[in-house]
């Protein structure tokens, strides 16, 4: 364990689904050397496939006596998508260089069968009582990383100050250990260069005061930024006073260090259309995800939302309403507690 | 199976890695890798001297130099960017995130932006970018094209604009700048370019069908409501065919912030899209019922005795006398031999005689405050005419609830779909509420009845006395005339113009003509309809120039977005001689050109943008200083610039002196004179004498002369990237530096007349075509899509571009489906035998396209959607979405010239892109 980490909190009833984040995180980093098809920062649509496909049951982690699960390495054109290239020039001729068009339509190089968002909004039920939610996943920086225990080399680590898990990318050589042993299938291969890489949670960025690019650019301000062991921060009120920010499938063993405000959801609608007082998405479904503890949190948001619409005080509406922007992050080391 | 410790013991101590080549090393200049033990990486780790590698990128994305941007697409968002460029190139954009906060109590706007606009970066390197000037050498659409220099491009330009306007005179030219451009700065050069010819422009707001005309009808103006910072101050929010968790990404936030403030939100949709997964009620609706819910809440307050009739009496129209012979507004000429005709009455319960009310056009008292006066709400009353004979009279509010009465929930309920006990509850709550909203998106237009649905949403607004329907609420720049129209231009309807110039009244008659149900529905039988149409210009209702001969288009898309696509595509070209496209990327338009202009895109020179926002900042764009440009792009501004100076040499050369234009008249010299298109000086007008040289001057020009910009001077912007908009902005209410913007204050507190007819907000509009339809008082209509075809094919804003811009680029369509893509419940998918992921064909009588089918539970059966403004080329044959949309016209947007309904920018009709049938099968 290291002796401070740096987490993150995301709170899904604020999060549009509109991949800000992913395309903050594309720009940021993984346009470039080899990583053009990775995709450090995405959202998906729950219940769905995921990204990479069924990564929910692709293995990994530990088991309960600690011992390494076996993991899949997902198949690149089966499960990330086959990363295509659009055929602009050939497709729309724009500098006018060819004597004519030369594809019969603008589109991808390869046709996809699938991608990060291919069952993007889908979910499951059936009209109108239908359900979804956004799912937004970086890499966990877990407390006990899977993909560093499964490393041969050793190049996966985490560092003392802030937790930050880093695949060391001069001394990693590309066996994949640690994206079969990742449960949460965040550590991508780099073909070009051969090696393993993921979401470093931003370090050149948080070393210089800054959130994230996915927290500090997400629209939807759904995304606390602290060290869990800074009392003053959002990020500890809600995971360790509130006890409302609970972690992504904890059984998988790893302690990961993103934690979620679980969703919230309309009523459904009896055979009528009326309310029925219900909510949509069914609790089994968000225990499955964030543990046993997820329906209670609803009932706990629901009871300071109430309390809030009396017009009482409720710190904890206050706090997941974050009235500053710039308060919402606290990843300077000298702002911190110690 | 091995545990943690095995693996790190063993991965210590196999080594056997130190063969490979380090691409690492090789690509950062890193020495050679020690491969030594670690020990246990969980507790410390030695080697960490590697970790600048992703310091050094994240450095090189900051770049050498910094410039501000926003994004002038069609997206109201404006959000304020920082642009990072490396040698030159840009290499990264993130939102800035310093607009400061209001007041404590309201969360700040930070950061805004979103998927696409934190995207542009890469997409304006796509290679569908546009170089340098392309001259067509085959076939219009073929893709043959020649590359010519700028010189040559706007010598064969100006000599045919010149050959036109002697010709043809100046209507012969039109000279748009489409939406792709939204910004003061960008627009000015076409519009001041256009306004200096005479040329022809069309309404964008109309073209594009985002006209609230609902609103226009109510409020005379079709814009009103709030900044969306006020929603987080409302304790009940509805949002009616409206998704802003995908169409505001920027402001989105307060309405998830006023949740947790215990606001209820609730989402009226046909589909459960992603602002209703976050409501606490999702009334699902079937498609283009809008205006029967409306009515039907009209109905339960109107029942339930939930009336705020102090509000109505004095902000509303309500206590106004009606004839009961004819239906119309009793006025002064009824009751005296040449009275005026915008005067009205009501029955002044003090006197027990009707009086006539202050605060209408023709009213001398200018205010709505009722003194003495007691307006009756309700009553039956006779008054003497004109003539001596007596004249029944009842009040509007009578009307309507009459009106109303026949749309109780359970009578709406088959076609709506909307359970009695939900509109209900819907009702009660809505009046109940403190400080209620509802908010309605630019697709409800989009059908024929969002006009009586917007009125009825206005009208439910008014009786409860709760403030107006928000129709995503805009600023009044004031101050860019001088700049943009320094003489009066050919002004045409958006919506009307595309429907003659693209003959839609074929896809129309195909599609409606043959629905037998269409009359009844509609009011007005199909042919009756294009009679009224064809009519409406010569009425002078709306505005139409006849087709133009010269199309120099601006950012228009007019190919990807206008109905009945190819159909309109052919009209268009067979009556074009010369069309010019000035664009950024070869988009569906820009194909079938005959010269293609490449303009610079959002980075790469100055801008400013103060309007039409949902905030009150204006934006500037200024390039990082040394950006390189891309290819032989210009500026909009240089490029009209370019043409005014070769067109003036052509008119100097030929001794062209002032083409007088008798279309439009002026005082000069105390005579009536026609206004002079001044060919022979254009270029010195153009750039006032000389003044206006480059876009930063324009940007100049701006802040010295908008008055909602004030005090701001360029110094302060250059170093903001932003200003906060003076109280001047707002349009009806001050814009306070501290308060979210509410409009209309002027007219709840000041007691300032409203804009409309009556001088407050309007429910009864005796034109003779309402009256004629019978929509005189706010009503409802069925929808208009055929039975003929058993799908109706909506098609909403899509997340994933702003209209067509950002559609073709790699990052977005990865995150897609990679293909045009339509959605079908999955009931009827199974029906047909279709499976997600199988390529089917979208087919009616007007056209048909080829897209993959996703199958979504959140859609309602009987129903086909697909994202919006996909472009043509981005589907099978080149065969887009709006094949088989066919052309509409709402009948009661054709109005004209009555009262407040005259056409102009605050009232003009839409393209209706959501009252079509289809249906699907697997190819």
């Amino acid at each position: 364990m290291s002796r401070r980490q740096l987490a993150m909190v995301m709170d899904l009833n604020k999060c549009l689904g509109c991949q800000t984040c992913t395309s903050a995180c594309k720009t940021q980093w993984t346009n470039r050397r080899g990583r053009d098809d990775m995709l450090w920062n995405h959202v998906e649509t729950q219940p769905g496939r995921g990204y990479p496909r069924d990564w929910r049951g692709s293995g990994g982690g530990f088991d309960g006596a600690g011992r390494l699960r076996p993991g899949r390495i997902p198949d690149r054109a089966r499960d990330y998508g086959a990363p295509f290239e659009v055929n602009h020039a050939q497709a729309l001729n724009p500098l006018g260089a060819l004597a004519r068009p030369t594809a019969p339509h603008l589109g991808p190089d390869t046709p996809p069968s699938f991608g990060p968002g291919w069952d993007e909004d889908q979910g499951a039920g059936a009209y109108p009582n239908s359900w979804f939610f956004y799912l937004p996943r970086i890499c966990n920086h877990c407390t006990n990383p899977a993909c560093l225990a499964a490393c041969p080399r050793g190049a996966i680590y985490k560092r003392d100050e802030d937790g930050i898990v880093l695949v060391d990318q001069k001394r990693c050589r590309g066996y994949q250990h640690c994206i079969g042993a990742c449960p949460y299938k965040k550590v991508y291969f780099n073909p070009t260069f051969g090696r393993s890489e993921k979401c470093i949670l931003c370090y050149p960025r948080v070393e210089q005061g800054l959130a994230p690019a996915c927290a500090q650019q997400c629209p939807g301000r759904i995304r606390f930024v602290g060290y869990l062991d800074d009392e003053a921060g959002a990020v500890h009120a809600l995971v360790t006073r509130w006890r409302v920010a609970l972690p992504l499938h904890a059984e998988f063993g790893t302690g990961p260090n993103v934690y979620y405000v679980p969703p919230l959801s309309p009523d459904k609608l009896d055979d009528q259309g009326r309310p029925t007082g219900e909510r949509r998405i069914p609790d089994a479904f968000l225990v499955e995800l964030f543990g046993p503890r997820a329906p209670e949190v609803l009932g706990v948001l629901q009871a300071e939302r109430e309390k809030r619409r009396r017009g009482e005080p409720s710190a904890l509406m206050d706090l997941l309403i974050a009235y500053r922007h710039d308060e919402i992050f606290r990843v300077s080391r000298r702002k911190g507690a110690t | 199976m091995v545990s943690r410790r095995d693996l790190l013991r063993r991965g210590s101590a196999c080594g056997l890695a130190a063969a490979l080549p380090d691409a690492l090393a090789d690509a950062a200049g890193m020495p050679a890798p020690h491969i030594d033990d670690p020990g246990n990486p969980l507790a410390g780790y030695p080697h960490r001297g590697w970790e600048d590698f992703y310091r050094e990128e994240f450095a090189a994305t900051r770049g050498d130099s910094q410039g501000f941007a926003f994004h002038c697409s069609n997206c109201q968002g404006n959000c304020a960017f920082r642009v990072f460029a490396r040698d030159g190139v840009v290499v990264r954009e993130e939102q800035l995130a310093q607009y400061p906060q209001i007041r404590a109590e309201i969360p700040d706007p930070n950061p805004r932006g979103c998927n696409k606009g934190t995207i542009h970066s890469q997409s304006m390197a796509d290679a569908d970018r546009l170089h340098w000037p392309l001259q067509r050498v085959g076939r219009r659409g073929e893709g043959r094209w020649r590359r010519v220099a700028w010189d040559a491009a706007i010598d064969a330009i100006a000599a045919k604009v010149v050959d036109t306007m002697v010709q043809h005179g100046p209507g012969a030219i039109m000279l748009h700048a489409g939406t792709g451009i939204v910004s003061q700065g960008k627009r000015a050069g076409p519009l001041r370019l256009g306004s200096l010819l005479g040329a022809q422009r069309l309404y964008p707001s109309s073209a594009v069908g985002d006209m609230f005309t609902g609103a226009s009808l109510a409020y005379g103006i079709p814009n009103v409501g709030t900044s969306l910072d006020a929603w987080f101050e409302m304790d009940y929010i509805v949002l009616w065919s409206f998704n802003p968790s995908t169409t505001r990404i920027p402001d989105a936030h307060y309405l998830w912030e006023a949740k947790w403030r215990g606001a209820r939100i609730v989402v009226v949709s046909p589909d459960y899209n992603p602002t209703a997964i976050h409501a606490d009620l999702w009334v699902p609706i079937a498609p283009g019922t809008d205006s029967s819910l409306a009515m039907s809440l009209v109905n339960v307050v109107l029942a339930e005795g939930l009336v705020d009739e102090d509000f109505v009496r004095e902000q509303t129209d309500l206590p106004f006398l009606v004839r009961e012979d004819d239906g119309r507004l009793l006025r002064l000429a009824d009751l005296r031999e040449g009275g005026r005709d915008d005067v009205f009455y009501a029955w002044d319960e003090a006197k027990g005689k009707a009086q006539p009310m202050p605060g209408t056009r023709g009213h001398f008292r200018k205010t709505l405050r009722l003194g003495a006066l007691r307006p009756a709400l309700s009553g039956r009353w006779e008054v003497q005419g004109a003539d001596g004979r007596p004249i029944a009279v009842t009040t509007v509010f009578d009307r309507i609830r009459a009106e109303a009465a026949k749309f109780s929930p359970e009578a709406t309920h088959a076609h709506t779909g909307v359970h009695p006990d939900v509109v209900r509850r819907l009702a009660r709550e809505f009046a109940a509420a403190r400080d209620p909203g509802i908010t309605v998106g630019f697709s409800l237009h989009k059908y024929a009845w969002g006009i009586l649905a917007c009125w009825a949403q206005a009208l439910l607004c008014a009786l409860t006395g709760h403030e107006v329907v928000d129709t995503e609420h805009q600023w009044s720049l004031g101050g860019i005339g001088p700049l943009s129209s320094p003489k009066p231009a050919r002004f045409g309807s958006g919506f009307y113009g595309e429907w003659m110039a693209g003959r839609m009244w074929e896809s129309f008659r195909r599609h409606h003509g043959r629905d037998g149900d269409f009359a009844r529905r509609a009011g007005i039988a199909p042919e009756a309809l294009v009679e009224l149409a064809a009519r409406a210009s010569e009425r002078k209702w709306t505005s139409y120039w006849g087709p133009p001969r010269v199309r120099l288009m601006f950012a228009d898309n007019i190919f990807r977005r206008n109905k009945a696509a190819s159909g309109y595509r052919r009209a268009v070209l067979d009556a074009t001689e010369l069309y010019v496209d000035v664009n950024t990327r070869m988009d569906s338009s820009a194909e079938f050109a005959d010269f293609v202009l490449p303009a610079t895109s959002h980075y790469e020179g100055w801008d400013l943008r103060g309007e039409v926002g949902y905030h009150r900042y204006a934006n500037l764009t200024m390039p990082p200083p040394g950006l390189k440009p891309v290819g032989e792009s210009k500026t909009e501004w240089e490029i009209c610039s370019l043409l005014a100076a070769r067109i003036q040499q052509i008119a100097k050369d030929r001794g062209i002196g002032p083409l007088p234009d008798p279309d439009f008249v002026v005082e000069r010299d105390g005579k009536q004179q026609p206004v002079t298109r001044d060919l022979d000086i254009l270029h010195d007008e153009f750039t006032m004498l000389g003044r206006l040289k480059t876009d930063q001057d324009v940007v100049r020009w701006l802040l010295d002369n908008v008055p909602a910009f004030q005090r701001w001077k360029l110094d302060d912007v250059v170093r903001n990237g932003y200003l906060p908009l003076n109280t001047q902005a707002g349009l009806t209410s001050p814009l306070y530096a501290d308060r979210p913007y509410r409009s209309f204050e002027e007219q709840r507190h000041l007691r300032k007349p409203y804009p409309t007819l009556s001088g407050r907000q309007q429910f009864c509009i005796d034109h003779e075509l309402f009256v004629q339809l019978g929509c005189s008082v706010p009503t409802a209509r069925e929808p208009l899509h055929p039975a003929r075809w058993p799908l109706r094919f909506y098609s909403p804003h899509t997340r994933w571009g702003i209209h067509s811009t950002w559609r073709t680029n790699k990052y977005m369509l990865r995150q897609q489906r990679g293909v045009p893509h339509v959605n079908l419940n999955p009931d009827d998918a199974a029906t047909r035998g279709i499976a997600d992921g199988d390529t089917v064909r979208v087919f009616n009588d007007v056209g048909e396209f080829r897209a993959m089918a996703k199958l979504m539970p959140g859609l309602r059966p009987g129903t086909l959607t697909m994202d919006h403004a996909w472009e043509p080329h981005q589907f099978a044959r080149r065969q887009g979405m709006d094949e088989p949309v066919a052309g509409l016209l709402s009948p009661l947007e054709l109005a004209g010239g009555w009262g407040h309904l005259r056409f102009g920018a605050e009232w003009d009709g839409n393209q209706l892109a959501n009252e079509s049938s289809v249906d699907v099968a697997k190819v």
